[in-house]
């Protein structure tokens, strides 16, 4: 490599000495370092941490959760009505059929809700 | 088929990446073009490739070859994660999700793709996606800490609160070691634990928690006022008493210790001697207090508050204070209060005739009380600007020097409209104080006002740092200044130049761009600092970023433009967007001139800045030629705005403004009325109709409002039924007749 | 006029006030570094006598103070720095700017042990020398030539947080007799 590509890649150096402080300290903040040398700086009991970990779940939904999703899923939808929600409310696919599902398929009940303040 | 590399070559593949990292963007190229040369459809390298020339600007054969890449090698999670990078680096958060996952799916092992993957679900509000993650990532490495805390962060923003606890106490009964008591973590997780139980409810256990768990905790502060706060809250008034004694000791000047302070003491209704007592203690106690002299004026009445707000005026008066009017015009919602202020002045000036100026110092005495008159009748709620005027000239001859009389001077005359001598009054009082950016700034404002956009950006360039290129604008954008982007842009668009006034409120909506985008180093910055409440309150404050006055301001602005343009579009040249009728009673052809004039003005301080790049000694340090290169990659194509201007479908450009704001200020009936004037043009009666009631709900005899009925009702009376069935039918139970008389 | 902590949801008009006020200017991020590394650390004077324009509106900056801890001290020895300091012209003479000193100058020694606290000021600033040396006790330690963008020289100035160290202490031991006897 040449002197000159070196240079090249220098950072831009800021003009003050109060400037360098920041850029320096911002250009810090996404930098990882090496996160398994941060080794416990405390005793930690491994096999307590397994059995409470094994304990916990897989860190999935709650079951309320799951049953209300279940039971979203099983809303039937009109094509028709997605499309009519697309085109008034400038809405995606997606959105326009969530907004439907959360009001029984029912697209007169969902533009209802949609038209009145939510405040 | 992928090709596989020879040690040698899996060696530099190696350094390409280090280089990468480092920013050695050249390094980094060179080496991996040299392993493509013996290996041309080598994916992993391609890809790295593609993300060093994703650094260096060249987005678009970045995407290219990455995409090359992946047709070579599907397999590969470097080329998939790469994808993902160029992806997130270009915004599309999406499209970069599903990448880091087929990345992970392929490497489920790999701690960096994990770690990409879990910073955008949280960065997205993903927040179930990010339990799944950060549950990955403490099965993976359960022994660290953060790894525990960032799960309880997870299940806290997704609203679990008690599985959040859950988890911080797991970890703290699987250590077996005592913290030591400078552990500034294990400090902040118990008290983040504490926010957690007082957040569900239970104030009893929190407070039990809190004294047994914190109370070597070293934030200090934090503790006190949290003890303070479940003390009331239980009713152990007492105690509490005791405790917010202990805060006002700490801190004298902050109201609400105060106010709760007295709320737990049982002071009967009424009883002002008794309530005043409570102050008069701490301002006995701390004769540089102000607040515990100031307070009491709020709920004294009659003769009790002539006597506090006088000794309290005198006070002031004697010190020079100029924040006396500001400090006390929110009692003004009080006639008798609003009626005895000028009285108590006046009184003053009486009092004090003989020792006009004390010590040569014009604002003690009565320059004070004068100074605080011309205030008073300078103010909206007690507005005489003929006295206003007086007081101040009064003022002045007293002291011709004062820079703060001038100041105010200059507000009488904007009240009284007169932006041409509000400039000027103002721009004296800056020449009285050169070295002081406030009253430069006010300056610079004033001028902007008056619609002297070049004026104001030089007064700027009095203390903008001069070797920015592109002058004081640039500066002024760089350091995210957006009273003056609005400002400026607001001026320009009453001189009829629209696209520089749309240019200045585009760079105002990226600004917020970027303060969104900022809180992304900090998802994972702060696991490792620690510092988890803080966290908490940048993305509860992050999510209602655009719910700022500033946004709104520019956002209503830029919104406006654009229904006049539809309303009135362009011409031909696509330059001058609006004519005729509006403000200043320039007329059209001047309003080109001054629109040519800007853009000639641009193109000077362009070549001005090229002029003096180049004049740069070239051998000087590298430092400017990497600016430069920045330079070029960050140069603005439309520096007047033209193409903002040119623009062919100004009601979705508004779209971009207006979405925000009725998401984010819903309660702004300026937003709501700004948002029925679009939809109704774009013939989205619905959406029009939800503006309009939202408005009619925050205040339906606004005089907008009521046109805006009568104007929804007239474009519905003839098209009404040509309308889709299910529309017709939402109308007609939302915008019953009896709704629109409402 | 309000002194509390530093919030995130300040940050935008502290940053306008240091805009109004000073030359050094910094981006919102710079901003959110400290008030995510060092929360306890930076105050605020809000001016609570403005009746509210819209439901949105926020608390109206008047002062701050923006401090740090020195993260990789030269010295090897915890002290505070203080980045920014400034009071509003209109706010001027109430002693904000001391007030905002001692509460970050408290939270330094209690929450990250400072022993003491550090800052630069402009050679040609007199108020603000007159408040550091003559108010709060700094000691001029070192000019800096050149520190400012525009070539003016700082002033390096010290305070040793002895004092706060040992009221610390002191309140500390009363709590625990307290919570003993």
């Amino acid at each position: 490599t040449t002197g000159a590509d070196v240079e090249d890649e220098m950072e831009p150096v800021a003009k003050s000495a109060e400037d360098r402080k920041a850029a320096a300290a911002l250009s810090k903040l996404d930098t990882h370092g090496d996160d398994d040398a941060a080794a416990p700086a405390r005793g930690v009991d491994q096999e307590a941490v397994l059995n409470a970990m094994n304990a916990l779940g897989g860190g999935a939904k709650g079951a309320d959760d799951k049953k209300k999703q279940e039971a979203l899923k099983k809303v039937k939808v009109d094509a028709a009505d997605v499309a009519l929600l697309v085109d008034e409310l400038e809405l995606s696919k997606a959105k326009a059929t969530e907004m439907l599902k959360a009001h029984d398929g029912d697209a007169v009940k969902a533009l209802r809700a949609f038209v009145a303040p939510a405040f | 088929m992928p090709q596989t590399l020879s040690t040698r070559e899996a060696n530099l593949f190696r350094t390409v990446i280090r280089h990468y990292e480092d920013k050695q963007y050249k390094r980094g190229l060179k080496a991996a073009e040299q392993i493509l040369k013996k290996n041309p459809k080598h994916g992993d390298t391609m890809s790295m490739k593609a993300l060093i020339m994703n650094a260096q600007g060249k987005t678009e054969e970045a995407f290219a070859l990455a995409k090359d890449a992946l047709t070579i090698d599907m397999k590969s999670h470097i080329c998939w994660h790469v994808y993902g990078i160029l992806y997130r680096t270009n915004k599309n958060f999406d499209e970069a999700i599903k990448a880091y996952k087929f990345a992970l799916k392929l490497e489920p092992e790999s701690v960096q793709i994990q770690r990409d993957l879990a910073v955008l679900q949280v960065q997205m509000r993903d927040y179930q996606g990010y339990v799944q993650s950060r549950f990955a990532m403490l099965k993976a490495r359960p022994q660290v800490r953060q790894n525990w805390t960032a799960l309880a962060i997870a299940y806290h923003l997704d609203g679990n609160l008690s599985q959040a606890e859950n988890i911080l106490t797991t970890y703290e009964k699987s250590v077996t070691s005592a913290p030591s008591k400078t552990d500034y973590e294990n400090s902040e997780a118990v008290l983040y634990k504490n926010s957690i139980i007082a957040e569900v409810g239970d104030i009893e256990r929190a407070l039990t928690h809190l004294e047994s768990d914190a109370k070597n905790s070293l934030d200090r502060l934090a503790v006190m006022e949290l003890r303070a706060r479940y003390l009331a809250e239980l009713g152990r008034k007492e105690e509490a008493a005791k405790a917010y004694r202990a805060l006002v000791e700490r801190n004298s000047e902050r109201p609400e210790y105060y106010k709760r302070l007295v709320d737990v003491l049982d002071i009967p209704e009424g009883d002002e001697a008794v309530l005043k007592a409570v102050y008069d203690e701490y301002a006995a106690k701390n004769p540089r207090c102000d607040a515990a002299k100031r307070l009491p004026l709020d709920f004294l009445t009659g003769d009790n508050f002539r006597a506090a707000a006088k000794a309290y005026l005198n006070l002031m008066f004697d010190k020079g204070v100029p924040s006396t009017f500001a400090n006390l015009k929110h009692l003004y919602s009080d006639q008798y209060k609003r009626d005895i202020m000028p009285i108590l002045a006046e009184e003053y000036l009486e009092e004090r005739k003989s020792n006009q100026v004390a010590n040569g110092d014009s604002s003690k005495g009565a320059g004070a009380a004068l100074y605080f008159l011309a205030q008073h009748y300078n103010y909206h709620m007690s507005r005489d600007l003929a006295k206003a005027s007086s007081y101040v000239d009064k003022a002045v001859e007293l002291d011709p020097k004062n820079t703060d009389f001038h100041m105010t001077r200059a507000r009488i005359y904007k009240h009284q409209d007169d932006t041409q001598k509000a400039s000027e009054a103002m721009d004296h009082a800056r020449s009285l104080d050169t070295r002081d950016r406030y009253i430069n700034s006010k300056a610079a404002k004033y001028q902007l006002r008056n619609n002297e956009n070049e004026k104001a950006l030089a007064t700027m360039g009095l203390f903008t740092r001069a070797e920015t290129v592109g002058g004081p604008l640039a500066d002024l954008i760089d350091m995210q200044c957006i009273w003056f982007l609005t400002e400026d842009g607001e001026a320009w668009q009453r001189r009829g130049n629209v696209g520089m006034a749309l240019k200045r409120l585009h760079t105002i909506f990226n600004i917020f761009d970027i303060w969104q985008e900022d809180q992304f180093d900090f998802h994972s910055f702060s696991l490792r600092k620690g510092q988890v409440r803080a966290y908490i309150d940048l993305i509860r404050w992050e999510d209602q970023l655009r719910d700022h006055p500033f946004y709104f301001r520019a956002a209503l602005d830029a919104v406006k433009l654009y229904i006049e343009m539809y309303d009135k579009p362009q011409g031909a040249n696509g330059v001058n967007g609006i004519d005729g009728k509006t403000t200043n009673g320039e007329d059209a052809a001047e309003k080109k001139k001054a629109a040519k004039k800007a853009k000639k003005e641009a193109q000077k301080a362009e070549r001005e800045a090229a002029e003096k790049a180049a004049k740069q000694d070239p051998n000087k340090p590298s430092a400017q030629k990497t600016k430069d290169v920045e330079d070029t990659k960050k140069k603005d194509d439309d520096p007047t705005g033209l193409r903002l201007a040119g623009t062919t479908d100004p009601l979705a450009d508004a779209m971009k403004f207006l979405g925000h704001m009725l998401q984010f200020s819903p309660k702004n009936i300026e937003g709501q009325i700004a948002g029925f004037e679009v939809f109704i043009r774009k013939k989205k009666y619905l959406q029009a109709l939800r503006c309009l009631k939202a408005a009619m709900t925050l205040d339906k005899d606004h005089p907008t409002v009521q046109e805006q009925i009568t104007k929804l009702q007239k474009a519905l009376d003839p098209i009404l039924d040509t309308l889709p069935p299910k529309v017709q039918e939402v109308i007609s139970l939302e915008f019953t007749p009896a709704v629109a008389k409402a | 006029m309000d002194i509390r902590l530093l919030r995130p949801s300040d940050i935008p008009l502290i940053q306008h006030a240091n805009l109004e006020n000073l030359p050094e200017n910094y981006f919102l991020k710079y901003y959110l570094y400290h008030a995510l590394s060092w929360p306890q650390l930076s105050y605020v004077a809000v001016d609570v006598s403005r009746p509210p324009k819209t439901p949105y509106d926020y608390p109206k900056i008047v002062g701050y103070v923006l401090a740090k801890m020195d993260e990789e001290p030269t010295d090897g020895v915890q002290h505070g720095h203080i980045t920014s300091l400034s009071v509003m012209r209109t706010h001027r003479k109430l002693g904000i700017a001391e007030k905002l000193m001692r509460q970050s100058q408290l939270a330094m020694v209690e929450t990250f042990g400072a022993h003491y606290v550090s800052l630069h000021v402009r050679v040609s600033n007199a108020a603000a020398i007159h408040l550091y040396r003559d108010t709060l006790k700094f000691q001029t330690e070192k000019t800096e030539l050149k520190y400012y963008a525009d070539g003016e020289d700082a002033f390096c100035m010290k305070l040793d947080l002895q004092p706060i160290r040992e009221q610390v202490r002191e309140a500390i031991a009363a709590e625990k007799a307290a919570a003993g006897g």
